[in-house]
C-alpha cells in the first residue's frame, strides 16, 4: 500500500455545506467594511477633537492660572515697594527739614 | 475584488481543512465563516484572488490551532468525534479513507497541520514552514514521524484482524 496514495485520496477536499456561502454573505452585512469604518472615523472625528481639545486645555489651564496669579503677585509686590518707597521719602524729607530748621536757630 | 468570487472559490479548501482538523462539521463551518468575515473587514488590503487564497489557508491554519486550544480548556464534541459504531463497510476504499482521515486527527495539533497542508492542499514542505511560521526541519521531522506513526497503526490493525 502507497501510505502517500491513499492520504492523498482521504484528504481530498469536500465540499462546504449548501447554505455556506450564502451564510457568510449574510452575515457581511453586519460586519464591517473598510469604508464602513471610514464612515465611522468621519462620525467620531469631531467628539475625538473635542475630547483632545479638552484635554489640552485641562493640562495647559492650571499652569496657565499658576503662572498668571504668581505675576500678579509679582506686581501687587512692586506696587507695595514703591508706596512703601515714596512714605520713606516724604518721611527722610520732613526730618532733613526739621534738622535744617534746627540748625538756623543754633546759628 | 470580488467577494462573492472568493468565497465561491475557498470555500471548499476553507472548510475541509477545518473540517479534517476539528473532525466536527458545525465547529468548523462556523469557523470557516468566521475566517472569511475576517477577510472581508480587510478586503482593500488583498491584491489578488491568489493573495485572498494564500490569506485564508494561513488564517484557517491559525484559527483551527487557536481553536483546539481553546476546546482543551472547554471540550465540544461534535458528531465526527464520536466513533462509529463496529461495522463492516461494504466498501474497503471508504473505510481505509476513514480510517486514516481518524488517524490525522489523532495527530498532535502541528503534525496534523503539517499532514493536511501536504496532502490535502497538496503545498511542499518550504511552503508549510512558511505559512505555519516552522522550520523547514521541523516540518519533515513532523511527516516522517506521522507517516511512520500511521504505517505503524496500519499495520497492527491489519495484524489484529
Amino acid at each position: 500500500m502507497n501510505l502517500d496514495e491513499e492520504l492523498i485520496a482521504a484528504l481530498r477536499r469536500e465540499a462546504a455545506p449548501e447554505n455556506f456561502a450564502a451564510g457568510v454573505l449574510a452575515k457581511t452585512t453586519l460586519a464591517k467594511t473598510p469604508s464602513s469604518r471610514a464612515r465611522d472615523w468621519a462620525f467620531r472625528r469631531p467628539a475625538i477633537f473635542a475630547l483632545a481639545a479638552v484635554l489640552i486645555l485641562a493640562l495647559v489651564l492650571p499652569s496657565a492660572i499658576y503662572e498668571y496669579r504668581r505675576q500678579q503677585r509679582g506686581r501687587e509686590a512692586r506696587d507695595q515697594l514703591i508706596a512703601a518707597l515714596s512714605i520713606t521719602r516724604v518721611q527722610l524729607q520732613q526730618v532733613q527739614e526739621k534738622i535744617r530748621r534746627n540748625t538756623r536757630h543754633r546759628i | 475584488m470580488d467577494f462573492t468570487g472568493i468565497v465561491t472559490d475557498n470555500q471548499s479548501m476553507v472548510f475541509s481543512i477545518a473540517v479534517r482538523f476539528l473532525r466536527d462539521r458545525e465547529g468548523a463551518a462556523e469557523l470557516a465563516q468566521d475566517v472569511f468575515l475576517q477577510l472581508y473587514e480587510k478586503l482593500s488590503w488583498i491584491e489578488s484572488p491568489a493573495h485572498a487564497t494564500a490569506w485564508l489557508r494561513r488564517a484557517i491554519c491559525h484559527r483551527c490551532i487557536d481553536e483546539t486550544r481553546k476546546r482543551r480548556l472547554r471540550p465540544r464534541v461534535g458528531l465526527d468525534a464520536v466513533p462509529e459504531p463496529a461495522t463492516e463497510s461494504r466498501n474497503p476504499d471508504l473505510l481505509l479513507n476513514e480510517r486514516l482521515r481518524r488517524m490525522v486527527a489523532e495527530l498532535p495539533e502541528s503534525a496534523r497541520m503539517v499532514v493536511l497542508l501536504r496532502y490535502q492542499e497538496d503545498l511542499d514542505p518550504m511552503d508549510i514552514a512558511g505559512m505555519l511560521n516552522m522550520p523547514i526541519g521541523t516540518v519533515k521531522s513532523h511527516l516522517h514521524r506521522s507517516l511512520a506513526i500511521m504505517r505503524g497503526r496500519l499495520e497492527k490493525q491489519e495484524i489484529c484482524k
